[in-house]
């Protein structure tokens, strides 16, 4: 009996095919996903070609789409690209980075590996070789998970933050127009390359500026932008990209269907139903008696339409909006009542010209036919638009909400061109919208030197600290941090007085540091969502929720759109996240003196201002601080914070005592200079090596980085990238057997799981 | 899909342009365009194994239409060039040209590409520029007081279509012709909004091109019988003739009732009712002095029998296609009602006739104001014919471009040689400002450059097909061709006649070089004091517009080409 059970689930197992986590194999396909992208990366990077099983063809620096359109096989790439496409979605840009980092790991985790001896992670000779390797790399995996939820955050808000620059003009948060196109140039140099992207950022920045009803609507109209993208732009082909422009008012991509010039004010009216009406409408039965009534019923449904085309007419109705197609006979009295018409409007062109006017369709029922229409709306012009071989509609609105209609027209030799514009145009418009996105966060802290650092995973935690832990902290500076944090790890989760202490929250050498925190860039409130089915951010779960108990005072770990209550009555900050780009505006509603230092250093019209941190401490020792979450911490591109974090990294591993961590800091660091490489790999003048020379000297010297180039990018997105590749590597590391399943027989004969390793 | 397949891997191809692939097909491509070009050009037969339509072409419209192409950075150029010729239907093969002959010229340099796409760029602007320049030396002013010009221009496309099959005086004849019926579509007040009327193009084939006619107004066919029974036709005054035009079904069909259900009771008819209706509109007409029906769609017999014995003439089944023309000619309104038509709707024409061609009988329909014409064209065969069709309506489009830019470029290969002249002679000449807001040195500005005028040049040496010599000249930077066959020992001056445009002939003292041989860069001069542009008929003439716009497709689409690091194909 037991054997038979035993043998039926022998057997069962056997039709699976079941086969364990092979590094090398991981390498490889990590390696050759790397070598489809390697070529579109940075500026001067060429184009990728992607055609669709439609035969269509697209042209694409977007990672994502590349790496999307490969159709993979293997089950551990497909879970790569599909790491990639979610980082992607949460940060609107850096796969190519991803993937090409990714695989610089994988390659250094391997030749750590494949040393025999001298190596931490082979601790165990006991076990058999299989399972040894099996552990060694879930050593890895764990060390490189405490890795990226505790050294790396205190490295980013200890070293790298004083290299960091702000992108607001003024205190108020307003970008000025120089800092946005040199923002929109360098992403637009990602996403198009050297080709056109002075033309777009410009294009961009005109329509911003031209769209913007009022100072503080912006995100409103973002919001409408976004939203209705596919409707505000078209594209013509065969035209020079030099032809692309802004049009003020909005085109319909529909032509008229009958169009009488009309002068002066132009009223126009929506409609959404036939305005002739049938003779027996469905679900109704029409019963025929006699031949006149049949005749007088045709002649009754003509004279209604006249009747409600006269009434139109006489309300001084010049357009007809339409949704639907409209019969011949209206158009024949719209004709003769000298009233345009457009048909087959789709219908997000319909709801976009009702948010923009702010009326509603009109039906015509037996009560309207004879009173005022009240729902029109003046345009200012409305007349047919040739764009190429199209006729549309270019109607021209008055601004009635927080929007000034404006469209886009892309021009480009063929559709892959002027598709890749739009795209890079739409991504261009979420990243300034997650720019001005705030996400409300008040990190109460009374007393001292405390930064709550938001990592994107974390909840937040703010801590308290009383006088004595201060103390504590401050006196070990000195010393060896690792110990320290170790330290004040174990004081934390041991004592319940005392707050848990994030990883990040450190004291610095300069003090002024809990000016800022560090800015993470992404948009926080979405990423959070999905994160939060991610295994890994269940740890961090677990943490916010000790900390839930740890805490006296209701500070609560919430979900960061939630608002911090602070523990005793200072007042509620709200801070305002930097998005995809790194930019954000401090709005306190609280000014303490620590902020008031700080505002000294926003001269006005200087577009970018380094921070300065050292006269604040004296402020911020008394002060009830509230955090402020660094306003736009943007870096020069060019590989710059990678430079930054394989130097820090790199000092900290000399320090550091733990040998797997040790380990682990190399490799990252090492990993982190291909991105660079591959930037500067085509220039002569200033090759890797001679930045890389410039940028070291530079820092041992404790000087600033030299600019190379314009352009200015979002800390927090690198950083997120930084975190996202460490999170997806120990995923990929965590993985003991791939096993392959058919699927059941009398469902479908084809499975798509045959082809696993 | 009813099945679930699994899906395939795509095929990627890393750095494609040095694939052997891609270079092949591309040296292909070319060489088939640069066989196509001028008026010597050489003729290509499409047709599938299966026995489809043969069609034999020269020109670019028809020939990218049927090649049916694979790899994908060439569906890129195919895609483009096709773009650029759906907006201005002339040099579709000057630009596929151009572009494939950058493409093959910058590939062989050997630094970055984004450099070298950076200098091409900063050359298309400075080759824009100079042409949209006052000071352009290879560009001439299109006169609307005399027609010498346009008839050149025209003269020019009929005359590079070698598959019409043309003569000299079959090219002049029908440029005339085109003249005349692009003229007749001018309307005669101008308006704010001036709209240009249509030109129909009739086909009678096995007729010789000489009998081809234009006509002002529109012509109808009709059936034989119906040619005996027209006349007499009522006539509001000797000169006006009403007539109505509808658009929506007048066979007495009870198409528009709706979704519901329609309940009939025994004994009545919907069909008699609707013929009733029908009869009363008749009776209206009639009564409205109305002399000729025209429907979109069917009209009932009975109506039809009605109308005749009233001395009023109906044409039915006209097509959509024809009440545009219609309405704008004869200012009628198409009437979508069965009942209450108003008398504004009529619209009016000046007088009616009837054609016969061939076996084909038409209505003459003539209006006041002769917004719409008709031509007749006629060619022997049917392959010659779409040629003609084809050209004849290039001719038109370019004529209507000219409108809008009143201006043209000089044909025959010597704009792109002038271009070149230059080129060449700017780039020597750049300040340093220039090269360092490009970032780049002069020598790699220069290897540039002189790729790029190498392609340019190579676009002028495809009108040769008969193994000739080229030759340039040094003062005006022309295009000069030589015929093969010469005694090696000549002077240049004794064998070339006239330049490619026209303007010049060999009476004047010029140096003369083969092209494409080193030589010392020079500034070209203009040719726009040329007392012999207004003089002679017979210079050749391109479209401007069409003209720069091609340029600057074909080098934006080079430098997409070259871009390109990697092919992703889906196999699905």
């Amino acid at each position: 009996m037991a054997s038979q059970r035993l043998r039926t689930q022998r057997r069962a197992v056997s039709m699976a095919s079941a086969a364990s986590l092979d590094l090398g194999r991981l390498v490889q396909e990590a390696e050759a996903l790397a070598s489809a992208v390697r070529g579109a990366l940075g500026p001067r990077g060429g184009q990728v070609l992607v055609t669709r099983p439609t035969g269509e063809t697209l042209l694409t620096r977007d990672g994502r789409r590349v790496l999307e359109a490969l159709n993979l096989g293997p089950p551990t790439a497909r879970m790569i690209v599909a790491c990639v496409s979610s980082h992607q979605s949460m940060t609107g840009d850096g796969a190519k980075t991803f993937i090409i980092l990714l695989s610089k790991l994988l390659r250094g985790l391997q030749a750590i590996l494949d040393k025999r001896e001298g190596s931490p992670f082979c601790e165990d000779q006991r076990s058999k070789r299989d399972q040894k390797h099996c552990h060694s790399l879930k050593q890895i995996s764990q060390s490189l998970l405490t890795f990226q939820t505790h050294i790396l955050d205190h490295i980013m808000a200890q070293d790298l933050r004083k290299h960091f620059l702000s992108a607001f003009s003024s205190w108020e948060g307003e970008i000025g127009r120089d800092t946005m196109e040199s923002i929109l140039e360098a992403y637009f140099c990602g996403r198009i390359g050297n080709s056109h992207q002075k033309l777009l950022s410009q294009l961009t920045c005109d329509f911003y500026y031209r769209c913007i009803p009022f100072i503080n609507g912006k995100n409103e109209m973002l919001d409408l932008v976004n939203e209705y993208f596919v409707e505000l732009h078209s594209a013509v082909t065969g035209l020079p990209v030099s032809n692309s422009r802004i049009l003020e008012g909005l085109v319909l991509h529909r032509d008229f269907a009958v169009y009488c010039p009309a002068d002066g004010d132009i009223r126009l009216l929506i409609v959404t139903e036939s305005i002739d009406s049938a003779l027996s409408p469905s679900g109704l039965e029409f019963v025929v008696n006699a031949e006149v009534q049949y005749q007088a019923s045709q002649v009754w449904i003509t004279k209604r339409t006249e009747a409600i085309m006269k009434h139109l007419q006489n309300n001084n109705i010049k357009v007809l909006l339409s949704s639907v197609k409209q019969q011949e006979i209206v158009i024949y009295y719209a004709k003769i009542s000298g009233i345009s018409v457009v048909e087959c409007l789709s219908s997000e062109e319909i709801s976009l010209l009702c948010r923009t006017t702010g009326i509603s369709p009109f039906i015509p029922t037996q009560d309207n036919i004879c009173s005022e229409i009240s729902e029109t709306m003046i345009a200012k012009f409305c007349q047919p638009l040739v764009l190429g071989s199209k006729r549309y509609v270019h109607l021209g609105l008055t601004r009635t909400c927080a929007f000034e209609p404006h469209c886009v027209i892309f021009c480009g030799p063929v559709h892959g061109v002027t598709e890749q514009h739009a795209s890079a145009f739409h991504g261009a418009f979420k990243m300034l919208q997650q720019l001005f996105k705030a996400v409300d966060l008040s990190d109460g802290c009374e007393a001292q030197p405390e930064n709550t650092n938001n990592t994107s995973k974390t909840v937040h935690c703010s801590w308290q600290q009383s006088a004595t832990q201060q103390k504590f902290i401050m006196e070990n500076i000195s010393c060896n941090r690792e110990k320290v944090y170790d330290q004040q790890l174990k004081t934390s989760m041991a004592e319940t007085e005392k707050q848990f202490i994030d990883s990040s929250s450190w004291v610095d050498e300069n003090p002024s540091c809990n000016q800022t925190d560090l800015q993470k860039s992404s948009d926080l409130a979405m990423p959070l969502v999905k994160l939060e089915s991610d295994f890994m951010f269940s740890a961090l779960i677990d943490r916010g929720s000790s900390v839930k108990e740890l805490q006296k005072p209701p500070l609560k770990c919430k979900h960061p759109s939630e608002m911090w209550v602070m523990n005793n009555s200072e007042p509620v900050v709200n801070y305002q996240r930097i998005c995809n780009d790194a930019m954000t505006a401090i709005e306190n509603t609280s000014v303490s003196k620590q902020l008031d230092a700080a505002q000294e250093y926003w001269k006005p019209g200087n577009p970018i201002v380094p921070f300065k941190y050292e006269k604040s401490y004296k402020h911020t020792v008394q002060s009830y601080t509230n955090l402020v979450i660094q306003a736009g911490s943007v870096l020069p591109v060019g590989g710059n914070f990678e430079i930054l974090l394989h130097y820090y990294l790199h000092s900290y591993a000399k320090q550091c005592q733990q040998p797997k961590i040790t380990l682990i800091s190399t490799v990252i660091a090492d990993a982190l200079l291909s991105i660079p490489k591959i930037l500067y790999r085509t220039t002569k003048e200033n090759s890797f090596t001679q930045v890389y020379f410039k940028a070291t000297s530079a820092l041992q010297t404790k000087q600033q980085l030299p600019m190379h180039q314009q352009g200015l990018e979002s800390v927090y997105c690198k950083y997120q990238l930084v975190a996202s590749v460490l999170h997806c590597l120990t995923k990929l590391l965590t993985v003991d057997l791939i096993i392959g399943i058919k699927r059941p027989p009398q469902k479908t004969e084809v499975n798509d799981s045959e082809d696993d390793l | 899909m009813s099945r679930i397949e699994a899906k395939k891997p795509s095929l990627c191809t890393n750095d494609p342009l040095t694939k052997e692939r891609v270079s092949f097909s591309l040296s292909v491509f070319s060489g088939i365009v640069q066989s196509c070009y001028g008026p010597t050009g050489r003729l290509k037969q499409l047709h599938n194994g299966m026995g489809g339509y043969v069609r034999t072409t020269s020109q670019s419209s028809a020939l990218l239409g049927g090649l049916s192409i694979t790899h994908p950075a060439l569906k890129i150029l195919t895609a483009s060039v096709r773009n650029h010729i759906s907006r201005f239907s002339d040099c579709g093969l000057f630009t596929a040209i151009l572009c494939c002959s950058l493409v093959e010229h910058f590939q062989r340099i050997n630094f970055a590409t984004c450099t070298v796409t950076k200098i091409s760029r900063h050359l298309l602007s400075l080759c824009t520029d100079y042409l949209k320049s006052e000071a352009c030396g290879c560009r001439v002013s299109v006169d609307f007081d005399s027609i010498k010009t346009l008839l050149s221009l025209v003269r020019s496309i009929l005359a590079s279509k070698p598959a019409c099959m043309l003569n000299k005086t079959e090219a002049n004849h029908l440029s005339t012709l085109v003249l005349k019926a692009f003229l007749l579509t001018i309307p005669h007040t101008i308006e704010t909004n001036v709209v240009l009327g249509k030109c129909v193009i009739i086909p009678v084939k096995d007729k010789r091109v000489m009998d081809s006619t234009v006509f002002p107004g529109l012509l109808i066919e009709i059936p034989e019988f119906q040619l005996a029974r027209t006349f007499p036709i009522k006539r509001v005054s000797s000169s006006t003739i009403k007539m109505a035009l509808f658009c929506i079904s007048m066979s007495g069909d009870l198409s528009s009732i709706g979704e519901g259900t329609v309940i009939v009771h025994h004994g009545i008819s919907l069909e008699v009712a609707v013929l009733d209706q029908l009869l009363n509109l008749g009776k209206q007409l009639v009564n409205d002095q109305v002399g000729l029906v025209v429907c979109q769609k069917v009209i009932h017999p009975s109506l039809k029998q009605y109308l005749k014995e009233h001395c009023v003439i109906t044409i039915d089944r006209v097509g959509v296609s024809m009440m545009e023309p219609l309405s704008q000619m004869t200012g009628s309104q198409p009437i979508a009602a069965l009942h209450s038509v108003s008398p504004t709707c009529y619209g009016s024409l000046k007088d009616l006739r009837t054609e016969s061609f061939v076996s084909k009988h038409f209505l003459h329909l003539i209006p006041n104001d002769t917004l719409v014409c008709s031509l007749i064209l006629c060619n022997r065969n049917e392959m010659a014919w779409d040629e003609l069709k084809l050209a004849c309506q290039t001719a038109e489009h370019v004529l209507q471009l000219t409108i809008k830019q009143p201006l043209a470029l000089l044909g025959g290969g010597c704009t792109e040689t002038h271009l070149a002249s230059y080129i060449r002679h700017k780039s020597f000449t750049l300040p340093t400002s220039v090269l360092k807001a490009i970032d780049c040195s002069r020598t790699q500005y220069q290897l540039v450059a002189d790729a790029f005028c190498r392609s340019l040049e190579c676009v002028a040496c495809c009108l040769e097909h008969d193994d000739g010599e080229i030759l340039t000249d040094m003062v005006y930077g022309h295009f000069w061709s030589v015929q093969s066959g010469f005694p090696s020992d000549c002077n240049w001056s004794d064998l070339v006649l006239k330049c490619g445009c026209g303007i010049y002939n060999n009476q004047q003292n010029l140096n003369w070089t083969v092209l494409r041989s080193q030589c010392i860069p020079f500034a070209p001069q203009s040719c726009s004091n040329e007392p012999s542009i207004n003089s002679t008929d017979h210079l050749v003439l391109d479209c401007f517009t069409a003209k720069c716009s091609g340029l600057q497709v074909a080098v934006e689409t080079a430098n997409l080409i070259l871009d390109l690091s990697y092919i992703v194909e889906d196999q699905n």
